[in-house]
Order: structure tokens, then C-alpha cells, then sequence
């Protein structure tokens, strides 16, 4: 038996060796090593790793974001969604380009809501038309958007050309656009990519990063309001990183852009589709009423009762459609004069070609939406000087135009 | 100190040990091409390990015929030294290179775990220690032999720590992940415990056997390995083995298994010599 005594001790040291090594295991989150397959346990930790050193921030937003806390690994979200490109990325395959197709691997019904919305196909129709789109898609957004999916591409895709259409107006309406894998559009558009913030898309600026300017001012209609006042005020005091279902006015109690078209504050329902609580199409020329008028602005005045009076929430709105009225009645003035000027034949040539084409589109596109924006959104400036003044001047420009064309003085340039 | 022929360098088990550190160091030329493939040698020190572990076989070749004819002892002596201190450098300073990953900022065993292998350098230091060893204390002694064993049990322990942080990356996603984990634990009792409590020629055998068992994980190891990266996910088997499983680290247990069982045959030897078998 002599030398048992060690082979003793050593089995038992071993032993207790393989039990502690065992236990510290067991002792790591079941998130991160209880995941389906080994390559997203080895991607919670190691895709920090090389991209810690190559781009801190990327990681240090992934750190900062739920999905961090929640343990989705950065593999859950890179990894190949459907017949998307893929892209061998030492030791793991992901996709080449992430598209909304892998957010809805887990948010489908927030996806789904999403393509019911403007945002979605309608959104990359109103710069391309339907030729980008799949048959489906167009005749599933003209379900809900009759007329905005199934159209031409716009005429400034020809005239500007496609620099100006990628590196301007492709960088707001991509927030639709038709991907190859048959998904629509991007949710880090709102949400931004490693963040995947709620806070960052309640932010009346990143609603602004598209809605904003001469045509689409509602961030400048926003930050003159009363709501964008309080905001600039005491929006740091809010926590806007509330989760949605649990969203009430004792974490906003300021509205932002989305508390209005999106959030479900105070138990109300939270929807991704932003025309949910919309009752017009301001941004028309003419704006008619949408086919689900009375149903939308219920929902919208519900979310309007959560901080007003009912007298207070039927005000703004009568008041809003007068202005609405008013302005539809303005620029089908200005529409019939330069519809008569190419019956008569007096106005010449392809869209946009004549001086007189782009004092009627700045009426309506700029000035109109202005004008009924402003209203809607409290932006009394932009009710005004913004938007009915510059009208009544353009159309006194537009009178003076056709005078001169039907005088025989040339075509409007 | 010229050999007498086959019998001589059956019994030069300091050749022996001169030849495992050589084809260690070469071997790792290889290795290190692979591992610091997997960031594409991102910093210009990590090709320092490799042009070392190119150059460094050639002058153990140079010393050890320098030995074997016995003409220029010195030779042998000063090209040990200077290769062994330089490897005991490269993997000290391999490990704080390592170690300047996450881990310094975040300083937690999850962080240690994704780090580069931490441990992996000092196999450098390793067996640069082996070759002071081989010229510092008269060989084939007993206290030659012991720290030879020493050495192996160093290795070993690095091997536990390796393929517990190894495996961890993946959550010991297959339960034979578990096994040089095991089976290192007990590579690592067996050679301490040897220090600590009057040993036998029985023991010696009983951790001997410990050492084979090694060498079959080992093996294993390297089959597992091979065919998880023959499944790996990119079409190119040489991206595999950069990123995947890596194919020769199992190998390391049955390369300990030699440089031990050296160790352990000349103590034992020792022992036999003895009147009752105890050391």
C-alpha cells in the first residue's frame, strides 16, 4: 500500500480541482452560456474582443443598450436573416447588410406594424415610385395608402439626378426601402444600430433628422410649440428610456413626437405604425380627409386627453381644419391657374422646366404643408409667416406670371 | 561531452530534453502563425514570437553539435543561455501583451475569459527555463529530474487554466470539453503531490499512468478539434483553423507527457537505486 496516501491525496486535489472549475462555470449568467448553438456564447464575449480595439464605440453604445442587458449577443442580431448576403467573419457567418428582416426575428409584430405605416413602402415610393417595390409590397401598402404606393417615380429622380437622390433624399425615405432579403426598410433609422435605443427614438431630433426643413418643418413647428418649449426645458428631468407598455406621464410628462404618434402612454396601445393617429394627409396639395378620419383622431385625442381638457383638444382641431380648409382652399386657386395656363396652352414644356413650376410647388410643397403642420402642432409662427404668408405672396407671383404668358411674353422663366 | 554511440544517446536524456525544447520552439513557429493569424498580426510584436521560434531551432541544432562533437563546449553552453533567456522575455512579455486586451479595463473573469489566451506565452518562458535547466544543474541527477517534472507540472497547470478559459468561450458547449480540463487537474495533483509527501516507485508508476492518460486526451482532443474545424463555418479549412478550434493546443498534453515521463524515468531510476524504493 506504500505511495497510496498520494495517489490519494492527488485524486481527491484533482477531483476538487474539476468541481471548482465546474462550479465558477456554473456560476456565469445562463444568458450568456446557455444559448442554442457555441458560436453565440463565444460571440457574447468575443466579437468585443477585436472590435473593443477597432471601434470602441460601437461596443461601448452595444454595452449601454437593453439588448446588452437582456444578453442578446451581437450575433443574434448579425447573423444571416433569410436570404440575406452572407459574409464569413473570422469564425462566425453573418450578414453582409442588416436590414429590419433581423429585428423582426424578434419584434414581428412590431415589423408588421411598421409596414402599415408611411414609413415603410410608401415612404420609398414617394422618392422612386413602385419600381423598386415587389408587386406585394405595392398592393400591400395600397391597402392602407391608397395612391401613395402605386405611383411614378418623382420627377426630381430625373432632374436632380442620382447623387442629389442618394445623398439627399434617399438618406430620409430609406427609412422604406425595398431590401433584398424582401424586407422593408431599417429600424436603426428611429432606433439607431448598437444602441437600439426607445430613449434615442423618443427624441424630438431624431424624429427632426427627416422632419425638418422648408417642406417637412415639424421639428422647427415642435421646438416653437409649447410641447418642444417644455422639452428643451425639462426634457433631461424625463426618462424617456421607459420601457413602451410601461410608458405613463410620470416618466414623460412633456410630449415628444413619438408620446403623440406612437406611445402607449398611460396603458394606451403603443403601435409602430405612425399614421395610426393621423386623421389627414397634410402633406398633399389638397388635403382629404384619410379613409380612417374618425377612428384615427380618436385615437389621437385620447393620447391629447392624457395632459388636455376635452374643450382644449376640440379647440385645436377646429381650429386646425379651418386652417386646413383655408389652405386647400388657397393652392386649389393656384392649381387651377396653372392647370389653365397648360390648357391654354400658354405653359409649355416637361414639369419643373418653367419659373412659374416652382412658385407653384414652393405654394403647396413648402408653404401649405407649413401652414397645416403649424396648425396641428401649435407652431402659430409657422401658421403665419411660414406658411399663409408666403402663400398669399406666391400668389400674387403666380398671378403676375401668367399675366406676363398670357401677354405673349414668354414661358414663364 | 561527446556520446558513445546508440547506447550513449539512449541515456543522454539531456539531449533528449535539448531536442524537446528545439522541435517545441519549432512547432511553435506554426502555432504562433495561426494564433496571430486570427487578428491578421495586428501589432508588429506579435511577429517577434515567430521570427524567434524560426531562428531559435537552428542555434539549439548549432549547440547540440557543438555537444555531440565536444569541440566547442562554450558554444553549447552560450547559444542555451542567450536562446533561454531570450524566451523567457518573449513569454513574459507575452503574457502582459496578452493580458492588454478587455481585461485590463474590465478586470473580470469574463473579460479573462475572451482575452487572448493569457497563458499561452509562457510555454516560451517555459521552455526557455528548461534550457537554462539543461546547463545550470548537473544532468542526469535526481534534482535535474525533479525540476524537469517542476517544469512539466507547469505546463500542465497552464493547460488546466487554457482549457478552462478555452472551452469557457464556448460554455462547454459539448460535455468532452470538460475532459483536459479533468484530465490536467490530475496531471497537475499527481506532480505536485510528488513534492510534498515521500514518494515511491509505485507512485512514480501510478503518475506515469496519470501522464498517458494525458497523452490519449491529448489526442482526442486533436481529433475533436480537427473535425469541428472541418465543419467549421467558412469554406476555407485555413480560416477554420485560425478562428475555430485550435488544432495542435490539445497536443500540448501529450507533449507534456514527454518532457514528465523524462523527468519521471530518471527519478525513478533514483529510486531503484534505493534500499527500500523510497526517495
Amino acid at each position: 500500500m506504500r505511495g497510496f496516501g498520494a495517489v490519494f491525496i492527488a485524486v481527491v486535489i484533482g477531483f476538487a480541482l474539476t468541481i471548482g472549475a465546474f462550479l465558477i462555470n456554473r456560476a456565469r449568467p445562463a444568458a450568456e452560456s446557455g444559448q442554442p448553438n457555441a458560436e453565440l456564447v463565444r460571440a457574447s464575449g468575443k466579437c468585443a474582443e477585436c472590435h473593443y480595439r477597432l471601434q470602441y464605440s460601437v461596443v461601448h453604445e452595444y454595452e449601454m443598450s437593453v439588448h446588452a442587458q437582456k444578453h442578446v449577443s451581437c450575433l443574434e442580431c448579425h447573423q444571416p436573416a433569410g436570404s440575406q448576403e452572407r459574409n464569413e467573419h473570422h469564425g462566425f457567418v453573418i450578414s453582409k447588410h442588416l436590414t429590419a428582416a433581423n429585428c423582426r426575428g424578434c419584434h414581428e409584430p412590431i415589423y408588421q406594424e411598421f409596414l402599415r405605416s408611411r414609413h415603410a413602402a410608401v415612404s420609398w415610393a414617394a422618392v422612386y415610385g413602385e419600381q423598386s417595390l415587389s408587386t406585394e409590397q405595392v398592393s400591400f401598402a395600397e391597402q392602407y395608402h391608397p395612391g401613395y404606393a402605386k405611383r411614378p417615380p418623382h420627377p426630381f429622380t430625373t432632374i436632380e439626378g442620382p447623387s442629389a437622390m442618394s445623398s439627399g433624399c434617399e438618406q430620409c425615405h430609406s427609412v422604406g426601402r425595398p431590401n433584398t432579403d424582401g424586407s422593408i426598410g431599417t429600424c436603426t433609422a428611429c432606433h439607431t444600430r448598437h444602441t437600439s435605443s426607445v430613449a434615442v427614438a423618443r427624441e424630438p431630433r431624431t424624429c427632426g433628422q427627416c422632419h425638418m426643413g422648408p417642406d417637412h418643418s415639424q421639428i422647427e413647428i415642435y421646438e416653437e410649440s409649447k410641447h418642444g418649449v417644455l422639452y428643451n426645458s425639462q426634457g433631461a428631468l424625463m426618462n424617456l428610456a421607459r420601457t413602451p407598455r410601461q410608458l405613463t406621464t410620470h416618466d414623460m410628462w412633456i410630449p415628444t413626437c413619438a408620446t403623440c404618434h406612437m406611445s402607449g402612454i398611460n396603458g394606451n396601445k403603443v403601435t409602430h405604425d405612425t399614421s395610426e393617429r393621423l386623421s389627414y394627409y397634410l402633406a398633399d396639395p389638397i388635403t382629404k380627409k384619410r379613409p380612417n378620419y374618425l377612428f384615427a383622431q380618436n385615437n389621437m385625442k385620447q393620447i391629447c386627453s392624457q395632459c388636455h381638457t376635452k374643450p382644449i383638444i376640440d379647440r385645436v382641431y377646429q381650429q386646425a381644419e379651418q386652417v386646413v380648409n383655408i389652405t386647400n382652399d388657397r393652392v386649389a386657386e393656384a392649381k387651377a391657374l396653372v392647370d389653365s395656363l397648360r390648357t391654354e396652352g400658354v405653359l409649355k414644356g416637361a414639369p419643373f422646366t418653367n419659373r412659374i413650376d416652382f412658385v407653384y410647388f414652393d405654394l403647396w410643397h413648402y408653404d401649405g404643408r407649413t401652414s397645416k403642420h403649424g396648425a396641428f402642432m401649435g407652431g402659430a409662427d409657422f401658421v403665419q409667416w411660414h406658411g399663409n404668408y408666403p402663400m398669399i405672396s406666391k400668389m400674387v407671383d403666380l398671378k403676375s406670371m401668367a399675366q406676363e404668358l398670357r401677354g405673349g411674353r414668354g414661358h414663364g422663366k | 561531452m561527446a556520446s558513445d554511440g546508440v547506447a550513449g544517446w539512449r541515456t543522454d536524456y539531456v539531449l533528449w530534453v535539448e531536442v524537446f525544447a528545439l522541435a517545441n520552439l519549432a512547432f511553435l513557429a506554426l502555432d504562433i502563425f495561426i494564433a496571430h493569424s486570427e487578428n491578421g498580426f495586428l501589432r508588429r510584436a506579435e511577429y517577434l514570437p515567430l521570427y524567434f521560434s524560426l531562428a531559435a531551432p537552428v542555434l539549439l541544432v548549432a549547440a547540440i553539435l557543438a555537444r555531440h562533437f565536444g569541440t566547442r563546449p562554450r558554444l553549447w553552453t552560450a547559444i542555451g543561455y542567450a536562446v533561454g533567456l531570450v524566451s523567457i522575455a518573449l513569454g513574459l512579455g507575452g503574457v502582459i501583451y496578452h493580458l492588454d486586451s478587455q481585461f485590463f479595463y474590465e478586470r473580470t473573469i469574463r473579460s479573462l475569459t475572451y482575452a487572448a489566451p493569457f497563458a499561452a506565452p509562457l510555454a516560451y518562458t517555459g521552455i526557455g527555463l528548461l534550457l537554462l535547466l539543461n546547463r545550470m544543474e548537473a544532468a542526469p541527477s535526481e534534482h535535474w529530474a525533479k525540476w524537469i517534472l517542476f517544469l512539466a507540472l507547469g505546463g500542465f497547470f497552464g493547460n488546466f487554466v487554457l482549457s478552462l478559459t478555452d472551452h469557457a468561450e464556448n460554455g462547454f458547449f459539448h460535455w468532452t470539453e470538460w475532459l483536459p480540463v479533468l484530465s490536467s487537474s490530475f496531471a497537475v495533483t499527481f506532480l505536485t503531490v510528488f513534492y510534498f509527501v515521500p514518494t515511491t516507485l509505485r507512485y512514480l508508476k501510478a503518475c506515469a499512468m496519470v501522464m498517458l492518460l494525458q497523452a490519449v486526451v491529448g489526442t482526442l482532443g486533436f481529433l475533436f478539434h480537427a473535425i469541428a474545424d472541418l465543419h467549421g463555418p467558412s469554406r476555407s479549412f485555413f480560416q477554420n483553423v485560425v478562428n475555430g478550434a485550435p488544432p495542435f493546443a490539445p497536443l500540448l498534453l501529450p507533449n507534456l507527457m514527454l518532457l514528465a515521463l523524462i523527468g519521471l524515468w530518471v527519478v525513478g531510476r533514483s529510486v531503484q537505486t534505493t534500499k527500500d524504493g523510497r526517495l
